[in-house]
């Protein structure tokens, strides 16, 4: 695979592309772009029947070995790599060791190994094990194993610790990478951690960098612990992030955020030549009953929300599409009542059609600030969607963002059991059988 | 007749020249029906996380509502605003509802029936609830679905008391008449009685002699698969489509294990629910031609063969035993899998059923089918006797 820069705004922000893959040579993806999560090798609620009918070329997915360990036997027995055993085969992947995005217990590391929970528990991985799994899992991209997972407030030993790991991780993953026939096709991705102190970041940095002709980008880590709220002011700290991290880059990489960032933080990555995103944001929103609601056009004032939350009982009789004139299936053939309806009844299909308009849309913020980027107007279109941000968080002061932070923080495993608790028309297995309710 | 027939109009395309089977089409407002037909059952107005346009694809023509659940959430006011369940759901096709009396008994233990109707407390706000023939109608106008069932009494099916029985069933035919009187809409919707008498013969056999003389376009056979033994069962069965009308569509209540559609297709039922396929999917089973198959056990973790090689359904096309068995019951989207494939099973065999009347072949086919799904040749007494009835011998 190869990363390229097609074209350089007046700024920093730029459109590339991420071409030669080995399996479907002839596509071709934009970026900045998100990657698609994946919840055990599936696009979280969609099966790839419906992926089909939301998007028709083939996708980055996101893949967390955190969420997917259980395939292991099964893609060894198949030796196809990750996306076919999931159905997926025509799907490109970014395997990436955590999801950022979902919180786990802090501490648990041994010496050179990270603590993945997974839904058997907690498997320490250590960068030899990691890369034994690339080599089951056969993505196109992969990130090194990191110890990545801390907040801008993290104390200096932990953040020592959390350098001195992640150094040692990534040159076993270069050796290891280097050395592997399997994956010859498959790129790799250093991680850039300590980015909360700008002394141990530079630190991180050269040291990603001794490595720059193995690379085919760098991510950013240690930003998050999936805890804290992305408040202004962690906004304001995450930009100024961005753009260091950003500027001391070789501009030739590729440039990777994890984490379950809002389009406001989003457009400000962009802006500092950030090309790839995780897709954890509209997910999140998915599970929460939420949608997005970006107006994408700068020269037409919005007065709607940009997020809407649709358990809320004002919908109970809106029979308007969830954003008028989008494209996506969810709001060319359901409304907004029979959504909320689905929300009050638990039904999975709420997740269904939740997440056919939150990727179609987020995909949207994408494409539009490539258009942008390419007519020398991203900071008219940055501004635009900041202000959308500012406004929703404005009503609900400090719970804007933090409202959905805590309701959506339940893992897969929690969400299904509260989806799979099938409120009133369970009955007792006894009269499943026959069963005639 | 005439203004109901506009409702539902049934034709018989091909009978089988041994049992009791039959090939038809039921004409109704949203959609012509190839019977026989499985329908799945969507309780809330939805089919457990499967698109409409997913049920389109999978050929399902009609699927079914259930009134109570509807009644109480979105509720009659929503779906009358946004102009009934189809508009509600985006379902295009044909619907049918039950009379919400069934969940009332086997939901509610502080049920109480009397003559005018079911009372109970709503399991929302504590308050009484009265859901008497002339209300049940009233909200399955509202649902506004083609077809659409009366209010019975419901007894459950394993209960002897004969006077209870007998309440029951003559209640039923009492409430049918109030039913009728209250409908709004004959001409977009057809009523069906629900033959009643659970297991004794009599009072079947007098329920469906009192609808026959009804203006009504179908029948229901209710008050079976409650538990009851299959040799009590299939015989009630019989009974009832040897008395209903031959013109008019017969509805099975509750009944969706492969071996029972074969056998009530044979004893001439044309229609069929059950919430079966899509339960049993989000417990992890899968239908395939010799039972079930339970993705959790670990005998599939690496097995890479599809659910059913000779399935055409998406899910066996893009899909593995290992890929399922890692993911069932954790994540949603195996749920979704497993019912697609699940619903494919029914519609298949429905439509295999169908096209085995139209060519004549039909007794052969259900010895085949009898066969493959005993694989081990230990036929219940309960099948070979029912089947021999109507002359098809395995």
């Amino acid at each position: 695979m190869r990363f390229a820069i097609k074209q350089v705004s007046c700024g920093s922000e730029r459109i590339g592309t991420l071409t030669g893959f080995f399996k479907s040579p002839s596509t071709v993806i934009e970026t900045p772009t998100a990657a698609l999560l994946t919840q055990g090798g599936s696009v979280s609620h969609l099966t790839a029947e419906v992926l089909s009918k939301v998007f028709t070329t083939p996708q980055l997915l996101w893949v967390p070995v955190s969420n997917s360990l259980q395939l292991e036997p099964g893609m060894r027995a198949q030796g196809q790599g990750v996306a076919k055993f999931c159905g997926l085969p025509e799907q490109l992947v970014c395997v990436t060791s955590h999801n950022m995005s979902e919180p786990t217990p802090p501490g648990h590391f041994e010496l050179e190994k990270v603590p993945l929970w997974t839904k058997n528990g907690k498997k320490m991985v250590s960068a030899e094990r990691y890369m034994d799994l690339m080599e089951v899992y056969k993505p196109e991209i992969i990130l090194a194993i990191a110890d990545g997972r801390t907040s801008l407030n993290e104390g200096y030993k932990r953040i020592l610790k959390s350098l001195d790991r992640t150094c040692n991780m990534l040159d076993t993953c270069v050796y290891r990478y280097k050395a592997s026939k399997k994956l010859k096709e498959s790129a790799l991705i250093g991680v850039v951690v300590a980015t909360g102190m700008p002394k141990k970041s530079n630190e991180s940095i050269k040291h990603v960098l001794t490595h720059k002709d193995t690379l085919t980008g760098v991510a950013l880590a240690g930003v998050t612990d999936a805890y804290e709220e992305s408040d202004i002011l962690a906004a304001q700290k995450l930009g100024d992030i961005f753009k260091t991290v950003g500027d001391a880059l070789p501009k030739d990489l590729l440039r990777v955020v994890e984490g379950c960032w809002n389009p406001a933080i989003i457009v400000a990555a962009i802006e500092h030549g950030w090309d790839l995103f995780d897709g954890s944001y509209p997910a999140k929103l998915s599970n929460a009953g939420h949608v997005l609601t970006l107006n994408f056009d700068p020269d037409r004032l919005s007065y709607e929300p940009c997020v809407l939350d649709l358990n809320d009982e004002r919908y109970k009789e809106d029979f308007t599409p969830v954003l008028e004139g989008c494209e996506c299936l969810t709001c060319k053939k359901h409304t907004r009542a029979y959504i909320r309806h689905l929300l009050n009844t638990r039904e999975m299909l709420s997740s269904v059609l939740l997440s056919i308009h939150n990727l179609h849309h987020f995909d949207q913020l994408f494409r539009h600030a490539r258009q942008h980027i390419a007519a020398n107007t991203f900071q008219k279109y940055k501004k635009h969607i900041t202000k959308q941000y500012e406004a929703y968080n404005l009503p609900h002061s400090a719970n804007g963002v933090t409202d959905v932070k805590t309701d959506i923080s339940m893992n897969g495993t929690e969400y299904m059991k509260k989806r799979l608790r099938v409120s009133d028309d369970e009955i007792p297995t006894s009269q499943v059988v026959n069963g005639s309710l | 007749m005439g203004a109901k027939s506009l409702a539902l109009s049934f034709q018989i395309k091909q009978e089988c020249n041994v049992s009791r089977a039959r090939a038809g089409l039921m004409k109704l407002p949203h959609y012509e029906v190839k019977t026989p037909v499985f329908m799945p059952v969507g309780t809330q107005g939805t089919m457990k996380g499967l698109l409409p346009d997913q049920l389109e694809s999978l050929d399902c023509e009609i699927i079914l509502g259930n009134t109570y659940h509807l009644g109480n959430r979105p509720g009659t006011d929503v779906l009358t605003k946004a102009g009934g369940l189809h508009n509600f759901m985006g379902w295009n096709r044909a619907l049918l509802t039950d009379s919400g009396g069934f969940q009332m008994v086997s939901l509610l233990k502080l049920a109480e029936i009397t003559e005018e109707g079911v009372k109970f407390k709503s399991p929302y706000d504590d308050s009484e609830i009265m859901l008497t023939p002339e209300k049940s109608i009233e909200i399955q106008n509202c649902i506004g679905a083609d077809i659409i069932m009366q209010l019975d009494d419901v007894v459950q099916t394993t209960f002897q008391d004969y006077d209870r029985i007998k309440e029951a069933t003559e209640r039923t035919s009492r409430w049918l008449d109030r039913c009728l009187a209250a409908h709004q809409r004959p001409t977009e919707q057809s009523i069906f009685p629900i033959v009643q008498g659970l297991l004794n013969k009599d009072l079947r056999e007098q329920s469906a002699k009192e609808h026959m003389t009804k203006d009504v376009n179908g029948f229901a056979i209710g008050g079976l698969s409650g538990g009851e033994a299959k040799d009590d069962f299939w015989p009630m069965v019989s009974l009832s489509t040897g008395i209903l009308d031959k013109h008019r569509p017969r509805y099975l209540m509750g009944v969706g294990l492969a071996i029972d559609l074969v056998v009530c297709v044979a004893l001439g039922v044309d229609m069929f629910d059950c919430v079966f396929p899509t339960r049993t999917a989000r417990f992890g089973c899968a239908l395939v031609a010799n039972g079930q198959l339970n993705l959790k056990q670990k005998i599939y973790e690496t097995d890479l063969d599809p659910l059913d090689k000779n399935c055409s359904c998406s899910t066996c096309k893009n899909y593995t035993r290992a890929y399922l068995h890692s993911i069932v019951t954790v994540e949603t989207v195996a749920c979704h899998l497993i019912s697609v494939h699940n619903i494919a099973y029914q519609m298949n065999l429905m439509k295999n059923m169908r096209e085995n009347i139209e060519n004549g072949t039909f007794p052969q086919f259900v010895q085949n089918f009898v066969r493959e799904y005993y694989d081990d040749c230990e036929y219940p007494t309960w099948v070979v006797e029912s089947l021999s009835s109507v002359g098809i011998n395995i």
